[in-house]
């Protein structure tokens, strides 16, 4: 009987557990992590801006807590830092537990769009500003700093549009597909998609969603070589990792004159590029995004005049210009500088 | 006696069972009954093949643990970071691969200790172990992955032999004959399916419990950790996110292998079958290019129906 009752509340925590994964947020719940590098610069008066992550399991998201923290420190400001490992509630109080410690200004990267709305109207009640950096919260926000996700995807597929000789390229392009309901993803594809349409000699096969990981986008490249096999000429993935995946099938398989195309300019994909493993990305740099965050929250802070919506932009980065991008020692492509 | 048909169904179900998913699958797609789409299935089962193999032990002993998944992705990451520091020569690579045992080790240890001694539930303290090595593989690196791991590394989980057949599915079909051997042969796998059968009466018996309690997680985790290893040569990337929710494709392959959660029951080729069942059934639905909700909906109805059709077998089988 008892082991039954066990079997039983196995299954049961399983079908919870799985309900759980798409947020793929598993990591234990670390809690506030604070900098106090308030060295205050000559004239500025010195404020605190609270940051609240979406998570720390991709380096997109948990490269954006040391950006911004250092970021501010160079210009006196403390950061108040805390990580909502995907998690909406947690966010909601997590930004509960900022406006408790006294913020001015505060920063989030929303695991959804209409999940921290408790936290949001708090802050608003509190008469603290808010930031959206990346994705946006469906209302309350200030301002928005993020990127034209369709206008990536746009990009990237008039680029290979021409790799593939214009107009009058034919074959077929595999699309290796993100998470399921993610905006970012939805955006790629459209963007994408509107700039394969001037080509009508392509035909787009698009993958199972993959999750934007490498682990799931390889089996589902190997299986749509298997079945479209000596028609593709091409394949976009909704990010780097999972092109990164695709290229290495690709590689494996020994086919040839296949191009490779995806988006973030994440570092691996760049040094790709030089060697004609990978044909292009488009940069989605996440030290110009936070730092074009934290410049908001100082202009906010010093009453000045913020538009709703900061574009961080982007840059195709292809094998005519890679070598402007390439180094080892990042983790993405930067547009700082460049 | 002439074999009635219902002895037939019986013994051979799994097997039944999948070469009913092979025909319908070879009628859906041309693509699907060709000798490199064989390989390449063999390629993609191998490395949750070797975390089911694992999983399958526990089953069997009456346990179970959620933490293979994340002990994948730390065994991965420790792999990674030694292998890069070497610049992936031999020496490094073998290096890894010794520290990364060691730590699945340390890990799959731990879990056995809490369940046996401690007498925590499995289900609890694994949890705690999964949240703990996701914890640890995420902390390694802040979360970013590791890359640049060099040719050398990539042979033992990405490697072809003859161009075609994978090494890592040469690991995966060595370890289940292995595993299947020390099951049926040796005084420890008999001793897993008298615990899971009846823990007091196996405890009465003679059979010190909690050492094989302690052995059979830790050699979960080493095999995990060896799935963490591959997957890192694979990909030739250390990733701290690998491995998410493996455990419940883990689980899911063992019970459509035969296993039964109250302990006691469960077969090394019965896993591997259950593995193979659940990567054609993946292959075919992106071959036909199913979309990618309604793949999420057959794959739970086909798991459903196959634990229906395990049940009626087996219950038949007690008659």
């Amino acid at each position: 009987m008892k082991k039954k009752c066990l079997a039983l509340l196995a299954t049961a925590v399983m079908a919870l557990t799985l309900a759980a994964c798409g947020g793929n947020g598993n990591e234990p719940a670390t809690d506030a992590e604070v900098n106090g590098g308030a060295m205050t610069e000559a004239g500025g008066d010195t404020f605190t801006i609270g940051f609240s992550n979406r998570s720390a399991d991709t380096p997109f998201f948990a490269n954006m807590t040391f950006i911004i923290e250092d970021y501010a420190a160079e210009k006196g400001i403390e950061v108040v830092a805390i990580n909502a490992n995907n998690d909406v509630e947690k966010q909601n109080r997590d930004i509960q537990d900022l406006l408790q410690r006294g913020i001015d200004v505060l920063i989030i990267n929303p695991v959804n769009e209409e999940g921290p709305s408790a936290g949001i109207r708090a802050a608003n009640d509190a008469g603290v500003p808010i930031i959206t950096i990346d994705m946006n919260v469906a209302s309350g926000a200030d301002v928005w700093v993020g990127r034209d996700n369709y206008n990536m995807g746009y990009l990237v597929g008039n680029r290979l549009i021409e790799l593939l000789g214009g107009i009058d390229a034919t074959g077929t392009v595999l699309e290796i597909q993100g998470a399921a309901g993610s905006t970012t993803m939805m955006a790629r594809r459209d963007g994408f998609n509107a700039a394969m349409e001037s080509v009508p000699g392509l035909t787009i096969v698009q993958s199972a969603f993959s999750d934007f990981d490498r682990s799931r986008a390889i089996p589902a490249t190997q299986d749509l070589i298997q079945a479209h096999g000596v028609d593709v000429v091409a394949i976009f993935a909704h990010n780097d990792d999972m092109a990164l995946g695709a290229a290495q099938v690709v590689r494996e398989q020994n086919i040839e004159n296949v191009l490779v195309t995806g988006i973030d300019g994440l570092m691996e994909a760049v040094l790709a590029i030089q060697i004609g493993d990978y044909q292009v990305t488009a940069s989605n740099d996440p030290v110009l995004l936070s730092h074009m965050a934290v410049d908001a929250a100082i202009a906010l802070m010093n009453g000045e005049d913020v538009p709703d919506f900061i574009d961080a932009g982007t840059v195709i980065i292809d094998l005519y210009n890679v070598d402007d991008y390439a180094d080892p020692d990042l983790d993405f492509a930067t547009m700082v500088g460049n | 006696m002439k074999p009635s048909m219902n002895m037939i169904l019986k013994k051979y179900n799994l097997l039944i069972l999948l070469l009913v998913f092979i025909v319908i699958a070879s009628i859906l797609s041309p693509n699907f009954l060709t000798v490199s789409n064989f390989f390449n299935l063999l390629q993609q089962a191998s490395i949750p093949g070797i975390v089911a193999l694992g999983m399958t032990l526990v089953i069997i002993i009456g346990g179970i643990d959620l933490s293979v998944g994340s002990v994948l992705a730390f065994s991965g990451m420790v792999a990674s970071m030694i292998v890069l520091h070497f610049d992936g020569s031999y020496g490094g690579i073998i290096i890894g691969i010794i520290a990364a045992l060691l730590v699945s080790f340390v890990m799959g240890l731990m879990t056995g200790i809490l369940t046996s001694y401690f007498k925590l539930p499995d289900f609890i303290a694994s949890l705690a172990m999964m949240e703990i090595a996701r914890g640890a593989a995420l902390l390694t690196t802040n979360g970013n992955p590791v890359f640049g791991l060099g040719e050398r590394f990539n042979f033992i989980g990405g490697g072809f032999i003859g161009g075609r057949l994978a090494v890592s599915a040469i690991f995966w079909i060595l370890l289940t004959v292995l595993v299947a051997l020390i099951l049926k042969y040796t005084v420890f796998g008999r001793s897993l399916y008298a615990i899971g059968g009846n823990k007091e009466a196996a405890t009465l018996s003679g059979i010190k419990t909690r050492i094989n309690y302690v052995a059979t997680y830790i050699i979960t985790a080493l095999l995990a950790g060896f799935a963490g290893i591959l997957t890192a040569s694979w990909m030739s990337t250390g990733q701290p996110t690998a491995g998410t929710g493996a455990e419940l494709d883990a689980i899911a392959a063992s019970v459509i292998g035969g296993a039964s959660l109250s302990g006691g029951i469960g077969s090394a080729f019965g896993t591997f079958g259950g593995v193979l069942l659940l990567q054609i059934l993946t292959n075919i639905m992106n071959l036909v290019g199913l979309p990618s909700f309604y793949q999420r909906i057959a794959k739970g109805l086909i798991i459903i129906f196959a634990l229906l059709l395990n049940k009626y077998v087996s219950k038949s089988k007690a008659k």
